[in-house]
């Protein structure tokens, strides 16, 4: 199967958003914050979509609601018509900002305890984290520790281990800020290419606006707190995507159509600071 | 010799000289003064060999050891369960940790008399005194370790559907692991101050008795030779445990 069939509203419908709201108690002690308000989304199988907006827009909040680790002042996630009340590692995988990798174990020792985590059979623990390590092209250090390896080599580990979980949806929070740019343009291909082999639905959030035009099928577009859904763009452009995707002047439009969407809620969220200077 | 043609010996060799020269002062200085208080290296070293001979001597030696194992084991457990239980969460932590570094400050000497009225004259108030300095630096630094642990960790674990136990058996415990053989270090010397502190007072028994015997009447030699067997008993167990803490800390 393409993942031609797995964009858009024809697809099956995988993970569903219905009317979630979230507030939290303002951390300097005083009030509430408004992090997300109204939010309506489906998400087909398949489907690769980034959450952008302003800092504090809420996006990871509502990538946390999917996940199970926020329970939402109102509103509710479902994933395959089920209510999500907790954590989901059967259909569930994270990638974070930092690798989450325990520094006192092998590579593939952290493969394993996450698979003791989830659960999965001790019998066919090792063989799976073998075969994910290799999947991302890390097998040469299955025995190495953390600290030996480099941030991009550090995420392509927690790549390896969420997919040895071998859950339907993948949430990943800004799984490429820590890393420089050329290893950034590399994971991203890597990622398109998986997109292409693997039918893993994807919620990536991200602040590059390169990143999310070349990976995603949608961009939800949040605005400034409290976060709602401002637009919807498509990108429909099959995977694996190439490089020179891009260059072209498709790429350029969307990623031009973002920023516009885009630079009036950035410049609301940091208003306060900018009233002074106008 | 040019300054840059100096090469400094390896750290051993300047070690080993440093360590031989103390001995020679030693031995000087104790020929010069007062035998009463003080004996040359070369006396210490014969009575040393008499000393431990002495069948008496022998088994307070023995009887501190075991008391001293008996102290660590118990300041251990007990130091691992209370470090733990004050850094379970943001509520203990806050309400607790003042708490322990208060008592942690206080000097145990001065209620040295209550421990021996409390557990009298037999080992117990030895083991409990020991047990009383070993706990605390274990316990703080068991909290110290659990804070130190970074969060994402745990809710990535939980993400991927951790347990409480398996959260304490591969993330805690294994992140804990080079604080709390510091701490094991720590207090190994504390409890064994603690220890002789208590034999001191009491005086019934063990190295401590011998020590103070020694002292008050006026046999420096045998006391010396006395306090280098301590000496060694100290730095074996400070090594151990620095073998133990390098072990578990490999990945720091």
């Amino acid at each position: 199967m393409t993942n031609e069939t797995g964009r858009g509203a024809m697809a099956e419908t995988l993970i569903k958003v219905e009317d979630v709201s979230h507030v939290f108690p303002a951390p300097d002690g005083g009030g509430e914050v408004i992090a997300l308000e109204g939010i309506d989304i489906e998400i087909g199988r398949g489907e690769m979509v980034s959450l952008i907006g302003p800092s504090g827009c809420g996006k990871s909040t509502l990538l946390n609601v999917i996940g199970g680790m926020i329970a939402p002042s109102q509103g509710a996630a479902l994933i395959g018509g089920a209510r999500v009340r907790g954590p989901r590692p059967k259909e569930v995988a994270y990638i974070f900002q930092e690798s989450a990798l325990l520094p006192w174990a092998t590579i593939l020792d952290n493969i394993k305890v996450s698979l003791e985590f989830q659960k999965a059979p001790r019998a066919t623990r090792d063989q799976v984290a073998r075969e994910a390590l290799k999947a991302v092209g890390l097998d040469a250090f299955a025995t190495s520790y953390p600290h030996q390896l480099s941030g991009g080599m550090k995420q392509r580990a927690a790549l390896a281990r969420a997919l040895s979980l071998r859950t339907d949806v993948l949430l990943m929070d800004e799984p490429f800020a820590a890393l420089d740019e050329q290893t950034r343009m590399i994971f991203s291909e890597d990622l398109s290419r998986l997109l292409a082999n693997e039918r893993k639905t994807i919620l990536l959030v991200t602040h590059s606006l390169a990143e999310a035009v070349f990976l995603s099928d949608r961009i939800f577009v949040f605005t400034s707190r409290p976060g709602r859904i401002k637009a919807v763009l498509e990108v429909d452009e099959p995977h694996p995507r190439s490089p020179a995707f891009m260059t072209s002047p498709k790429f350029n439009d969307l990623r031009n159509r973002l920023y516009e969407l885009l630079r009036d809620e950035v410049l609301a969220a940091i208003g306060k600071d900018r009233q002074g200077l106008a | 010799m040019t300054p840059l043609s100096f090469r400094s010996p390896p750290p051993w060799v300047s070690r080993a000289l440093v360590i031989l020269l103390l001995l020679v002062l030693w031995e000087i200085l104790g020929r010069m003064g007062s035998q009463l208080f003080f004996s040359p290296l070369s006396m210490v070293a014969t009575s040393g060999v008499t000393i431990f001979a002495d069948r008496e001597v022998l088994e307070a030696l023995r009887t501190t050891a075991w008391i001293l194992a008996i102290g660590f084991g118990l300041s251990v457990c007990i130091g691992l369960v209370l470090g733990l239980a004050v850094a379970m969460s943001r509520f203990t932590y806050q309400t607790f940790l003042p708490v322990l570094l208060l008592l942690y400050a206080i000097p145990q000497i001065t209620v040295l008399p209550i421990f021996v009225l409390y557990f009298g004259s037999g080992p117990a108030s030895k083991i409990a005194f020991g047990v009383s300095h070993g706990l605390f630096p274990i316990a703080v630094s068991v909290v110290a370790g659990v804070q130190g642990i970074k969060p994402l960790l745990v809710t990535s674990a939980i993400s991927m559907g951790a347990t409480r136990w398996q959260i304490f058996r591969r993330i805690t415990l294994p992140y804990l692991a080079p604080s709390l053989f510091t701490g094991m270090r720590l207090a190994s010397t504390a409890t064994l101050l603690g220890v002789l502190l208590a034999e001191l007072y009491v005086s019934s028994g063990g190295v401590g008795h011998f020590t103070r015997r020694f002292g008050e009447s006026f046999q420096p030699d045998k006391l010396y030779a006395l306090i280098a067997a301590l000496s060694l008993m100290a730095i074996l167990i400070n090594e151990t445990m620095r073998m133990l803490e390098r072990r578990f800390s490999r990945w720091t």
